[in-house]
């Protein structure tokens, strides 16, 4: 009989590049080491793959380049445990393994025409990020596109050096916003929910995607539904600890889903249905 | 009119089987009966409830490498695991077959796992029909019975000196070519589990009871251990971590359950569910309405062995027959 | 005999649970089998009619008590579960204001499996010395004599004491190669209350997740370090073990080692220091000098 592959084994990948992004953030870029499996690695935006530190273990991390850009396979991690912490130790040229791609995605083209909200906070940019960067690329396609970012410090804030690029965009704008200042900043200092009341966005033909720190979506959304918008309009990644990412080990079960199948995109409309509610 | 084997015969059959294969049976370690696998067909225990442990450690061992990574001269290589010998598992209860079809449809689905579907593919299962189910018994009322052939390849069933042999599948038809089975008219009794439970409505009536109290005041006496995942013939969490050694790296997945504190920690230290109540919760809700949910069967197949192995007492059938009630009223706020 | 325990007990439960006393008693239930029981928590004053009490209550309900630190609860003891609340205060894991201990002058429990009920005493009930419990705050039951056991409390170990070096590591390899770390030892041991585990760590990994018999040596070998002149000796490890691993041997095997060492017993007083367990920053250890 013909032999499946291993779903448990992942692609051999080079670390390309690393750069820093914050004090705890770097941006790894990869390629996999077999070109027809380089060539074969589509994904969309919201999925995520496994990326191994060989010897230490294994974790999701999700994709934050955008595929069609054909720039790399891009993870932007925090070190916070111990396989992140065991990546950032790794430099260029270093080996590492990648299994993926799993989950679904933002359906970006029932988004088209619409007016999109993004809301990241910390490191919750990091799935929004090629949200943002296949709308920059196909930009007559979609609506108005407001991004609020907020993070800790500013040095905390992720992707400084594409805030320009983004703001430069017809019919963009991007809005900072830290938790505490420093000597050099003069821009906002508020929490994200607060930011959301002063720019008021309007719900009429809109999608926001919130990610980011549970608190700050706890409150976030309830801003967002005092403005008028419908569970359906808002749009998020669920953060549950994943181990297989086949729906077979059982540990991101929420419900009859497995985070790592039927997500990590979900709408709060289908969030509101599970019967548990994290 | 059946077909039968002697006890003789079959001892002859089965020494013959374990040329080329791997055979798993029933023996007694330490006064428990367990499945083995045997160097001679003496060990085999023919007079035996259930085993401990259920079959499904021979499909998903409680360790198994997942593949190894090996480091030499620079480069890393990654070797997949094959399973080269064919095996059979002799003495296979009904409820513990019924509890391998149930897990292939977490394990084959796509994508299908491929060690799993290996071990599938090669073992034979002979079943043996229970005359005498125990105290704990309550497969009939989860989909299956003591003498439901459907989930093996081949059934037998003792009788008066020797077996009735039930050939199930093509699998078992070619494992008995080899065997002369004579006619027997031999007969036997059905038998029927202690316990009968009404099943249907109990999904349904988990929707209405989630916020319930009760599953904190049960989970008050649980002690959190593992036990009832580990000797479960359905129950199918794992974790997979690197083994590194001074050559090469396992990664190896092993044996886990969402009754450990520790379950849904993530890195970060945030913990979805951090409370006793909320963690035996999951159990029973995983069991009885979302694997139903998703998968069309309830997540038990009555073999009893939670039920035994529980220290405290934690019964699914209690709660199977509880639920029901609770979902009758509205369902206090926990 | 029994009926009149169980009377006093469903009496004074009622009697803490109405008047405001206490929020909670832990004492024991029947089983679904109708002859075994188990753990009971009793919130309502109506529901003590619950409660029982016979030989088959083997549960040590002391491994509880680190779950209710926040309320005031009772709990039925034993003389052996007595000396495991003695553990916990004197390792200030609960608040004596909170623990009100209704004490039982035990006769000896059986061995019980569900569905299964012994017809001999335990082991540790027949070395058992303390047939009153050492700390209480309602006694029920008639004291008698102390009796003297007419053999050691460390008869048990003696017999794997006296095997060859060979034939030790055989015997306990034939026994780790059973254990599938279900952690039940671990989970239903008073002594056991880290809120992380040594064998839950990643960084550094004392112990691997792979259930192999290396691992599983380590694991409850280190255990049972763990427990040295902590273990009170209630058996309850070994008869959690779903795979039967002799567990109360390796603690019996610690205790003894303790007890010859410093002359120390767990568990007989609150307020003792354990001695390995035990850091004194005042005593001069000579390090650093």
């Amino acid at each position: 009989m013909e032999q499946k592959p291993n779903p448990f084994m992942p692609h051999m990948a080079t670390i390309k590049s690393v750069t820093d992004l914050t004090p705890d953030v770097k941006l790894f870029n990869t390629e996999l080491d077999d070109p027809a499996a380089q060539s074969g690695f589509n994904y969309q935006p919201g999925q995520f793959a496994f990326l191994s530190a060989y010897g230490i273990g294994e974790a999701p991390f999700c994709l934050t380049s955008a595929a069609h850009r054909k720039s790399g396979i891009e993870f932007a991690i925090r070190a916070v445990g111990t396989v992140t912490n065991a990546l950032h130790e790794l430099e260029e040229g270093a080996k590492v393994g990648i299994r993926g791609p799993f989950g679904n995605s933002f359906p970006m083209d029932e988004y088209k025409g619409k007016n999109i909200i993004i809301i990241g906070g910390g490191i919750g940019m990091a799935p929004l990020h090629p949200v943002i960067n296949t709308i920059i690329d196909c930009r007559d396609d979609y609506g108005n596109l407001l991004i609020m970012n907020g993070a800790r410090t500013p040095q905390d804030l992720v992707f400084k050096d594409e805030f320009d690029v983004w703001a430069k965009a017809p019919n963009t704008k991007v809005e900072l916003t830290v938790d505490r200042g420093d000597d050099d900043w003069k821009g906002r200092v508020a929490l994200i929910p607060d930011v959301v009341v002063d720019l008021n966005p309007s719900p009429e033909k809109a999608i926001a995607i919130i990610c980011g720190p549970p608190i700050m979506i706890h409150f976030t959304l309830i801003k967002l539904k005092d403005l008028g918008f419908a569970n359906d309009q808002i749009v998020t990644t669920l953060e549950g600890k994943m181990k297989c990412g086949l729906g077979k080990c059982g540990r991101c079960n929420v419900g009859e889903k497995y985070i790592c199948v039927d997500g990590p995109v979900f709408t709060f409309e289908q969030i509101s249905q599970f019967i548990e509610q994290f | 009119m059946s077909k039968f084997i002697s006890k003789d015969e079959l001892a002859f059959w089965l020494d013959g089987l374990m040329k080329d294969r791997q055979l798993i049976a029933p023996v007694i370690v330490d006064d428990q009966t367990v499945f083995k696998p045997i160097m001679n067909v003496d060990e085999i225990v023919f007079d035996y409830k259930n085993t401990v442990l259920s079959a499904k450690e021979w499909f998903f061992p409680t360790t198994e490498p997942l593949f190894t990574i090996c480091h030499k001269d620079g480069s890393t290589d990654l070797a997949p695991i094959d399973i080269e010998k064919e095996s059979v598992v002799f003495g296979i209860r009904p409820c513990d077959a019924a509890g391998l079809k149930l897990l292939d449809k977490v394990f084959l689905g796509e994508p299908p796992d491929f060690i799993y579907s290996q071990r599938r593919d090669k073992t034979t299962l002979i079943g043996l029909t229970c005359l005498e189910p125990a105290p704990q018994c309550f497969c009939g009322s989860m989909g299956t019975t003591p003498n439901n052939a459907d989930d093996v390849d081949i059934m037998l069933t003792e009788v008066e000196d020797g077996y009735i042999v039930s050939t199930v599948t093509e699998k078992g038809k070619a494992l008995l070519s080899d065997v002369k089975l004579s006619d027997s008219e031999k007969s036997w009794q059905e038998a029927k589990c202690p316990t009968e439970l009404q099943v249907k409505e109990v999904p349904e009536a988990m929707k209405n009871c989630f916020e319930d109290n009760y599953w904190t005041r049960v989970s008050d006496r649980c002690i959190h251990c593992n036990i009832c995942a580990y000797v479960c013939p359905v129950c199918h969490c794992f974790d997979i971590r690197d083994c590194p050694t001074s050559e090469e790296t396992e990664r190896i997945r092993c044996w886990d359950s969402c009754q450990s504190p520790g379950f849904t920690r993530a890195a970060g230290g945030h913990t979805p569910r951090p409370t006793k109540g909320s963690r035996l919760r999951q159990r029973f809700y995983h069991k009885l309405l979302y694997f139903p949910e998703r998968f069309g069967d309830l997540q038990c197949t009555g073999c009893g062995r939670c039920v035994l192995s529980c220290p405290v007492n934690i019964d699914i059938r209690e709660i199977i027959m509880d639920v029901p009630k609770l979902g009758a009223e509205s369902g206090a706020k926990a | 005999m029994d009926e009149n325990i169980i009377t006093q007990i469903r009496d004074k439960a009622k009697d803490l649970l109405s008047s405001g006393a206490v929020e909670c008693v832990i004492g024991y239930e029947t089983s679904t089998d109708g002859t075994t029981s188990r753990p009971a928590f009793i919130y309502d004053s109506g529901d003590v009619e619950r409660l029982v009490f016979n030989n088959t209550c083997t549960h040590n309900l002391a491994a509880y008590l680190s779950n209710k630190k926040e309320q005031k609860v009772a709990i039925i003891v034993k003389p052996c579960d007595a000396r495991a609340v003695n553990v916990l205060l004197s390792e200030r894991q609960i608040e004596r204001e909170k623990v009100y201990i209704i004490g039982i002058v035990c006769q000896g429990v059986v061995p019980v499996k569900w569905s299964k009920v012994g017809e001999d005493l335990q082991m540790r009930c027949k070395l058992c010395d303390q047939h009153v419990p050492v700390i209480y705050d309602y006694l029920i039951g008639e004291p008698a004599e102390e009796p003297s056991p007419t053999v050691s409390p460390w008869t048990s170990v003696a017999e794997i004491e006296s095997k060859s070096p060979a034939d030790k590591t055989d015997y306990w390899e034939k026994q780790f190669s059973k254990c599938i770390r279900c952690y039940a030892c671990r989970q239903v041991c008073m002594g056991c209350y880290c809120r992380e585990c040594f064998a839950e760590l990643l960084d550094p990994e004392w112990v691997g997740i792979r259930i192999d018999i290396s691992e599983n040596a380590m694991w409850n070998t280190i255990r049972a370090f763990h427990l040295s002149g902590r273990c009170i000796g209630c058996g309850e490890c070994a008869r959690v073990c779903p795979v039967n691993i002799p567990l109360g041997l390796l603690n019996m095997k610690m205790a003894k080692e303790v007890a010859e060492r410093f002359e120390y017993r767990a568990g007989l007083s609150d307020e003792a220091l354990a001695p390995l367990a035990t850091f004194i920053k005042e005593e001069n250890l000579g390090i650093g000098e």
